[in-house]
């Protein structure tokens, strides 16, 4: 027997069992049959039990019948002959009495409960020694790229768990009766539930359950922001790190994946109603698949020539592989959902022409709109966009250039503007692109990088040097109009404002020039305007986001929903998912009512 | 500093500038071109509107308050290059313009008070410096807040 396996209680573990009284050994092997045996005492009569040793299998053997729901009066050790009987502990399940025992686990010994009720399905721990047991499980690593090696590719940087440790990691999980952890998930994943099927060892099981709710975990596990969303409320991330929920989400997706478990399901009713999707973001996608699997028939049109929106076009290869997306992009082309590429709505079809052919428009057309700083310089040649920058690197695959027919833009020495999951992505593409020196320039400390944490510690193992609370103010050029230069001024945290929040202010004469001679700005950005052109009664915010209904992402217009990006503003992949959600809900729920 | 000969001419003199600020804003939220901008310049205009009955105020009562407060500078405005109005303007565009004006109003009347020939004087001006500084601060929260959200 694996000795860790006892260490970290999986599912089926192999128990030591001991008398707490003589210490005598309950186990019992006679050729390959494994057993627990006992003395018990049931309506006057003394008999044998016997037990699975096996930790939550639920076989037992007893030489009198003993009648289901009926108590044992008693269970004593064969050896001293003594009541094992707790008087402190009842069964947690139907409350009881239990018989005590001890079994050696995570290299120590601990009491372990027997319930006395034939057919209560009872042993385990208390709640305090379970938690002991799991706080002895560190949290998993994924094995992942070398950083010397990884720099000099484009691949994947974590390999993902293999599943011994998606096991071990599962193990870890208390399975409380409440969990914070579905509070924290954006879209209320059953977090529990699927770590529970994890642990019965049914991965593919797991795999659907989450779908239930979220229809790209692979997508998800890779890149959401798990540390503020589930792993932030999970409780045994009070004592503890939380359990991964993040990896265990990427693990089970790519194992259905990897298996070719994923079935296509046959759509049965037809719903004689066209839904049009402009943008095929995560949300545009989830607004197809649930439309699409109700029965309706659902065009996507996209500006460009790829689908996937920033699945594709911003998040790099070393992040989120594109054969991933690809992956679930032709699962909604098998479930028979039409996709038109090169389709700019807004400039060769209006939304009033689509609602013309189409019974109800989603609009996902994200958040694509550069943002500048507006300091002085930013026009020198070799200062980018990170929309342009990564759109070159992961669209146009500038880094095969002349294999692909987009020059990639390089520097030697690199600065990125800002402290979000597109600037570390820059600030990493530059590295492997042969930059010597990549710098990460932000306004405020660390303590506010808005970048998935993971990000920020693959860029700075990757030799990504942070000029934290440090404010750009100008570029400087060449002769010849191209970037040299960048002039910072050193910040301090000012006092804290009403809201309590401390801003970063300038420190007085601390100008300092960071050499470069490329860069790229990473603020934030904002909406594209091109869609609005031609549909001028769109209510918009003043930031230029679309005004949508909370409960059903409906516009001003009827029947035209949106969500993601160009609700919220720039925001995260489950957010603009749950939007989706909605927004086909919705537009369902009307739509129905119209027959 | 001839034509200020008294406390009512500054006041008179700040309170003009405050209406000239009202009629620059109503005037671009008529050209905006969406109603959204529309409306973010006639708020605009609807801070100055206020700014300049708290002047009215003070004329009529005779009296300002001496600042102890001290008001945060962020100093966005100072790396940040202006523009010119136009009836395009986002709202990032909007903040900037409102920014520089307010910085613009804040360095005149600081140095005004500089130059100030007695104590009752100087105090106003820098009474008023103050009340643009606040103001250039409020859009510099704004502005720090969702333009660079990731800076
Ligand atoms: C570099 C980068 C890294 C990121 N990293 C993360 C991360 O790690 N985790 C995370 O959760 N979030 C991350 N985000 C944010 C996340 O990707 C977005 O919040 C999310 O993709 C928004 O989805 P969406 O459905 O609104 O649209 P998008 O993904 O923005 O897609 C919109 C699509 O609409 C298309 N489109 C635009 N205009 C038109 C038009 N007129 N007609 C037709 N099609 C149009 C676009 O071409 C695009 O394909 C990152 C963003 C970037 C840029
Ligand atoms: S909160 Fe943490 S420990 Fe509790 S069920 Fe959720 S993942 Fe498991």
């Amino acid at each position: 027997m694996d000795d860790q396996e006892v260490k970290y209680l999986k599912f089926k573990t192999y128990l030591n069992t001991y008398c707490p009284y003589c210490h005598q050994s309950f186990n019992v092997e006679k050729k390959n049959d494994k057993q627990l045996v006992f003395k018990a005492n049931y309506k006057d009569q003394e008999m044998d039990l016997s037990l699975s040793p096996y930790l939550d299998v639920f076989e037992s053997t007893t030489s009198h019948e003993v009648k289901e729901g009926d108590l044992l009066s008693d269970l004593l050790c064969p050896s001293c002959n003594k009541s094992l009987i707790s008087k402190e502990i009842k069964c947690g399940e139907c409350g009881s009495d239990v018989a005590g025992v001890i079994i050696s686990a995570a290299s120590k010994l601990i009491p372990f409960y027997i319930c006395l009720k034939k057919g209560c399905e009872w042993h385990g721990l208390t709640k305090a020694d379970e938690r002991k047991i799991k706080l002895k499980i560190p949290r998993q690593e994924m094995p992942e790229q070398d950083k010397t090696l990884r720099i000099h590719n484009h691949q994947e940087v974590p390999y993902g768990f293999t599943s011994e440790l998606a096991s071990l990691e599962a193990g870890r999980c208390l399975q409380c009766k409440n969990p914070k952890c579905v509070e924290g998930c954006p879209v209320n994943v059953d977090i529990p539930a699927f770590i529970k099927l994890m642990r019965e060892n049914d991965f593919n099981g797991a795999a659907k359950k989450i779908k239930e709710r979220n229809v790209l975990p692979a997508i998800c596990g890779r890149v959401c922001p798990q540390e503020s969303q589930c792993e932030e409320k999970c409780i045994l991330g009070y004592k503890d790190k939380p359990v991964a929920i993040g990896r265990l989400e990427r693990f089970v997706a790519d194992f259905e994946r990897k298996m070719e478990l994923v079935k296509i399901p046959i759509i049965k009713t037809k719903i004689n109603k066209r839904i049009a999707v402009v943008g095929s973001g995560p949300g545009g996608l989830t607004v197809a698949a649930d439309m699409a699997l109700l029965g309706y028939s659902v065009t996507v049109f996209e500006a460009l020539h790829e689908l996937g929106g920033v699945l594709t076009y911003g998040i790099p290869e070393f992040r989120l592989p594109k054969s991933i997306v690809q992956f679930e992009i032709n699962y909604l082309k098998e479930i028979g959902v039409r996709f038109e590429l090169n389709h700019v709505i807004g400039n060769i079809i209006t939304i009033q022409e689509l609602l013309e052919y189409f019974d109800a428009v989603y609009i996902g057309v994200g958040a694509g709109l550069p943002t500048f700083m507006g300091i002085e310089g930013e026009n020198f040649g070799n200062v980018f966009s990170s929309n342009e920058y990564l759109t070159r690197m992961n669209l146009m695959k500038a880094y095969l250039f002349p294999e692909y027919d987009t020059p990639m833009p390089r520097g030697n020495k690199v600065v990125v503007i800002g402290g979000g999951n597109v600037a570390m992505d820059s600030a990493r593409s530059a590295i492997r692109t042969g930059s010597a020196e990549v710098t990460i320039v932000y306004r405020r400390s660390r303590q506010e990088l808005p970048a998935r944490a993971e990000e920020v510690h693959h860029a700075e193992e990757e030799g990504i040097r942070f000029r934290l609370l440090t404010n750009p103010i100008r570029y400087i050029g060449t002769d010849y109009n191209m970037v040299k230069g960048l002039e910072c001024i050193k910040m301090e945290l000012g006092e804290p404002d009403e809201s309590g929040r401390r801003r970063p202010v300038p420190i007085k004469d601390s100008e300092f020039i960071i050499e470069c001679d490329l860069a790229v700005v990473a603020i934030g950005t904002g909406p594209n305007p091109i869609i609005f052109q031609s549909s001028p009664d769109l209510k918009r915010n003043k930031w230029g986001y679309l005004d949508a209904n909370n409960n059903t992402m409906e516009t001003s217009i009827s029947k035209v929903y949106a969500g993601g990006d160009i609700v919220t503003g720039s925001a995260t992949v489950i957010q603009a998912m749950g939007a989706g959600r909605i927004a086909a809900n919705a537009m369902h729920k009307k739509l129905s009512k119209e027959n | 500093m001839n034509e200020f000969k008294s406390i009512d001419d500054i006041l008179d003199f700040a309170i003009n500038s405050e209406q000239e600020a009202i009629d620059f804003y109503t005037k671009l939220a008529t050209v905006a071109k969406t109603d959204a901008i529309k409306e973010v310049f006639t708020d605009f205009a609807g801070e100055e509107a206020g700014h300049k009955a708290k002047l009215i105020e003070i004329k009529k009562n005779g009296s300002f308050g001496v600042i102890t407060e001290k008001i945060s500078d962020l100093k966005i405005a100072d790396y940040v290059v202006n523009n010119q109005p136009s009836p395009e303007m986002t709202y990032q565009d909007a903040l900037i313009l409102a920014m520089h004006k307010e910085k613009a109003a804040f360095k005149l009347y600081s140095a005004l008070a500089d130059r100030a020939p007695n104590a009752d004087i100087r105090n106003l001006f820098l009474m008023l410096a103050q009340e643009e500084s606040k103001h250039k601060l409020r859009f510099e929260l704004e502005y720090d807040e969702y333009v660079l959200r990731e800076n």
